[in-house]
């Protein structure tokens, strides 16, 4: 990412989206909007202080709505390129019409430009490389599955968040239930808190404790004065606060992480409802998040569901079997035919094992859904512009004997853009197509030989 | 040009800028990295997927 980012020879267009292809094989032109950032690239130095003052708070896409971040932010950490943005629509100077500027006075770096307009860059290319990747099939609709309304239910690409040292619960395998219950304790501390500020100052002013205070206010004997029914009202609110966090705060201090987590694979693959082809990574994908989840705690345990494990690849046999041996992962053949909840908020998993025969059901802290692997919403759109076909799934259609060539010449596709696959596939893929586009390139006479 | 920059596109990005051939890396989102960046560790060898 960082060399990248550095390369002299690579002119990184980020934030940007391509809007017109003309042209043909050796000269194209293209037409790219680089989307206003509203942030000077080449003055902010990414220290971050914009993002410790902005009021706004909303969900974070990196975290997979897991997290938080605000309106101006930094994609993720170690992004490239190394600057900020602002998201215009929750901004408050934005997009909201409000007076804010927080961000611009505390810039130290003065990169903060609100009247930053989206730029046109015309390009002038010999060969385009498609490698527009994928997105994650949304689980919602399969509502035998309960995604979205069992809290405890999660993507693959989710766990991996929690799993993540940088992500919202650095690393600790904190169940999405209380992270929610947490949101909500954190809620009703800060209403409590503002009551209770307010409550000092009146006990303050009149000289006498909100309990007398409320106990004269019953019984009529507290006589007029402007701020008695607010007083009376605050008592109350702090009151009904107090009594609902109570229960909440309990139910917090006995939650303890996820230790025993069920994998569900073939979410939205294989399944004629939906995708019939494989979606190839997730069988390993979900060994090693049982894996990592392992290494985090000794005390997990996993139950990966699948109809048989795909474990086609270099090494990827043993690694199977290590996580058996060693990381207490037990593999279950049998689909999961429906999931349900307990009062205690854990996901149970009914399944038939087609070892045993028998409709079985299991209690678990967590159950991840290996998620298929889609074709990224721009793909329609970006085939459409470019003139391209698409294959009866919905991926750049491409030749068997040619597994890296478009209908168009010139245009080549690799990795997740092609169908799905692995990071090794992808990389190898990625060195084939630019291989095939540097040939184009040369032959077109356009290469400086050397440059590097 | 490469359109995407995801580790397919970074990949295939770098090994046209070592050959000398000026790249221009169009990526949609804020920053590079795409899905990979996401993840925690990669199969088989669990490492760092950053």
């Amino acid at each position: 990412m960082l060399d990248a980012g550095r390369h002299a020879k690579i002119n990184l267009l980020a934030y940007s989206q391509v809007e017109e292809v003309s042209g043909e094989v050796g000269a194209f032109q293209l037409k790219v909007r680089k989307k206003a950032r509203y942030v000077n690239e080449d003055l902010c130095t990414g220290c971050g202080a914009c993002v410790e003052k902005c009021p706004s708070t909303v969900k974070d896409e990196f975290d997979v709505g897991l997290g938080e971040r605000k309106a101006i932010y930094k994609y993720f950490p170690q992004g490239i390129p190394s600057t900020h943005c602002i998201d215009a629509e929750n901004c408050r100077q934005l997009g909201q019409g409000k007076k804010c500027g927080i961000c611009a006075k505390v810039c130290q770096a003065d990169a903060i430009d609100y009247e930053q307009q989206d730029q046109l860059v015309d390009l002038e290319v010999g060969a385009i490389v498609l490698a527009t990747g994928y997105d994650v099939f949304d689980p919602s609709v399969i509502p035998e599955y309960g995604y979205g309304r069992i809290d405890n239910v999660v993507t693959a690409l989710e766990f991996e968040r929690l799993l993540s040292a940088s992500g919202p619960t650095h690393g600790h395998l904190d169940r999405p239930s209380e992270l929610a219950l947490r949101v909500e304790i954190a809620a009703l501390e800060k209403e409590l808190q503002k009551a209770t500020r307010q409550i000092d100052k009146l006990e303050e002013k009149h000289g006498k404790k909100t309990a007398e205070f409320v106990k004269e206010f019953k019984a009529g004997k507290a006589g007029e004065d402007g701020d008695f029914e607010r007083w009376a009202g605050l008592a109350e609110k702090a009151a009904v606060a107090e009594e609902k966090l109570a229960p909440l705060k309990k139910r917090d201090a006995a939650a303890h992480t996820a230790k025993k987590l069920a994998f569900i694979q073939c979410v939205g693959s294989r399944d004629f409802r939906f995708n019939r082809f494989c979606s190839s990574y997730c069988c390993m994908h979900s060994v090693k998040e049982a894996m990592i989840a392992h290494e985090h705690d000794n005390e997990t345990t996993s139950s990966i569901f699948c109809m048989d494990l795909r474990a086609v690849g270099r090494g990827f046999e043993e690694y199977k079997l290590r996580g058996g041996e060693s990381a207490n992962i037990e593999y279950v053949r049998g689909r999961v035919a429906e999931i349900t909840e307990d009062e205690s908020l854990n996901p149970i998993a009914w399944y038939e094992s087609t070892t045993t025969r028998q409709v079985e059901h299991e209690t678990f802290d967590m159950v991840v859904l290996a998620t298929a692997c889609v074709p990224s919403a721009g793909t329609p759109k970006l085939a459409e512009l470019m003139g391209l076909k698409l294959d009866e799934n919905g991926f750049f259609k491409t030749d068997p004997l040619a597994p890296l060539d478009t209908n168009r010449a010139g245009i080549f596709v690799c990795g997740c853009a092609q169908g799905p696959m692995d990071i090794p596939e992808s990389v190898v893929q990625a060195s084939s197509a630019a291989a095939r586009a540097a040939e184009v390139v040369s032959m077109a006479g356009e290469v400086a030989v050397g440059g590097s | 040009m490469v359109l995407g920059g995801g580790i397919a596109g970074i990949q295939a990005s770098l090994d046209l800028a070592e050959m000398g051939i000026q790249v221009h890396l169009v990526e949609t989102l804020p920053c590079i990295g795409g899905k990979m960046a996401q993840l925690d560790k990669t199969f088989p060898t669990n490492d760092c997927a950053i």
